[in-house]
């Protein structure tokens, strides 16, 4: 016999409202049903209302772990239709906040991981590395949350000492490498719980269309940084770390490799920082010529794309889309559950690395 | 641009690729967005998203349709003088979620398809969120340059 167990809205493994109602036969989950928008802002509406300064505070807003890369993105769509190009500086600090964005998404995700698999040593773990990664981004930007670092045609604070960063990153590697990921990869814990379910096919990535560590999990050698490279990545060397298994363990382990890459980022764009401006220095007033422009960037979960639609001489946009990873993530859950133990679902949820306030936007 | 070039060359499409804004735009033409999906699915695109713009007066909505090939970001713009469309959905399982949007919040029907509620709750009207008040038309479009 069949029975239905809402996991939902109110669930406490992720503080955020969404819901998952699971048919099960037994201990089995043999489906699941979506519900998402309990928490719905109507910020692609909001954004018709706002002139080019508030839409990229409204935007940065969209996000409260990846908020620097609605900003980036939406910026990145409206200089081209300002017929802006940021300075070079301005392109590498960009990188720079971005993969330090990666940097505390990931180690966040690896935290609360944590917390489902019943390893909460390692949840404390995880979130005492990420506060030295805020405090990074605390120094650069002055704030710990909504970093307020881009504007259109660069950004707003430039990086004065890349030394002290630089060490900053050194110490958080070694931690990152010496404690972190090794228990990721090596630890009987993990591995019994992660390896083996949760289990989204390479075929179903691609029918899903997926993004990010999800779709680098199952096979899909799929990142905007490479592949459509903006700001700095094209003068940067990394690898993007693909699995093959498409399980939880595949997910944990492309994220994990992925802190590494980051690092290695973030220690060439400040080696390599130029000199000069960090903006256009325009501030007052920009002409935006009428028509549409869109920009894709490869957020902690994966792309992000906006269309930004403008009309000359218009204060406001006339739209504004917004299409986030989880928004493309989500909808492959049914499948990473189905036929997975019930004790199981929140952990594969979770293995997505779900926003639920990208999602509600 | 060549493997998108050859690929409307393979399929016969006179029409040049057009660069603008950071999509390569194709006039689709004569082929609906079925047609397309499954042009997409062949030459193994990533389905991306569709824009929804609200056309001015009674013409209805501009749909714009995104895939993704190799990094190229390609995008296919229709004129929906009504208030239907054809769902790609069963063509292509990524564009569930954005036509239950789009039919929640412009009010736009996706034929061959049932929309579920995604971000409304049951019972809840259709098209308050983006469309405006009276339907398509009646206030400042968002139709831009294309």
């Amino acid at each position: 016999m069949s029975y239905k167990i809402p996991m939902g809205p109110y669930h406490p493994a992720l503080e955020e409202p969404y819901k998952l109602d699971l048919i099960c036969k037994g201990e089995t989950v043999r489906d699941a049903q979506l519900h998402i928008g309990f928490n719905f802002r109507g910020i692609e509406h909001l954004a018709e209302t706002r002139n080019y300064f508030q839409v990229i505070a409204l935007m940065e807003r969209v996000c409260g772990i990846c908020s620097n890369i609605h900003t980036l993105t939406l910026c990145q769509a409206m200089e081209q239709l300002a017929g802006h190009t940021p300075p070079p500086r301005a392109r590498y600090i960009r990188v720079i906040v971005a993969e330090l964005e990666r940097l505390h998404s990931h180690v966040l995700w690896a935290g609360i991981a944590s917390k489902l698999m019943g390893f909460k040593t390692m949840f404390m773990t995880c979130f005492e590395v990420r506060e030295k990664v805020m405090d990074i981004l605390q120094a650069i930007s002055g704030n710990r949350v909504n970093y307020a670092m881009n504007r259109i045609g660069g950004v707003n604070r430039d990086i004065e000492d890349p030394g002290s960063i630089q060490r900053m990153i050194n110490a958080l590697e070694i931690e990152m490498s010496r404690t972190i990921i090794p228990i990721f990869t090596t630890s009987v814990t993990a591995r019994s719980r992660c390896a083996g379910i949760g289990i989204l096919t390479h075929e179903k990535a691609l029918s899903c269309s997926v993004v990010g560590p999800t779709a680098r999990a199952s096979g899909v050698p799929q990142d905007i940084r490479r592949v459509a490279p903006y700001a700095a990545y094209e003068e940067l060397e990394f690898n993007s770390p693909v699995e093959q298994e498409g399980d939880v363990r595949a997910r944990l382990l492309v994220r994990a490799l992925e802190i590494m890459e980051s690092c290695r980022i973030l220690r060439q764009a400040l080696e390599k920082l130029p000199p000069g401006e960090i903006n256009t220095g325009e501030d007052v007033k920009f002409a935006f010529r009428t028509g549409t422009a869109v920009s894709r960037v490869e957020a902690p979960r994966g792309e992000v794309f906006y269309s930004v639609s403008w009309k000359e001489n218009s204060r406001t946009p006339s739209r504004v889309h917004v299409r986030t990873p989880t928004y493309a993530n989500m909808p492959a859950v049914p499948w990473m559950v189905r036929g997975a133990r019930l004790a199981d679902t929140p952990l594969i949820q979770a293995s997505i690395d779900p926003c639920y306030s990208c999602t509600d936007r | 641009m060549t493997s998108v070039e050859s690929m409307a060359r393979d399929a016969g499409i006179a029409e040049p690729w057009i660069l603008e804004g950071g999509v390569h735009w194709l006039n689709p033409g004569a082929m609906s967005v079925r047609d397309v999906a499954s042009w997409m699915n062949e030459n193994h695109a990533r389905f991306v998203t569709i824009t929804t713009y609200e056309l001015p007066a009674t013409e209805g909505f501009r749909l714009e349709y995104h895939w993704d090939i190799d990094g190229q970001l390609l995008g296919f713009s229709f004129r929906i003088p009504g208030n239907s469309v054809p769902s790609i959905f069963d063509l292509c399982e990524g564009a569930d979620w954005i036509e239950r949007e789009i039919h929640e919040e412009y009010a736009i029907d996706f034929t061959g398809r049932v929309c579920q509620p995604l971000l409304l709750r049951e019972g809840n009207a259709l098209g308050v969120n983006l469309r405006e008040a009276g339907g398509a038309g009646q206030a400042e479009p968002q139709e831009a340059a294309r």
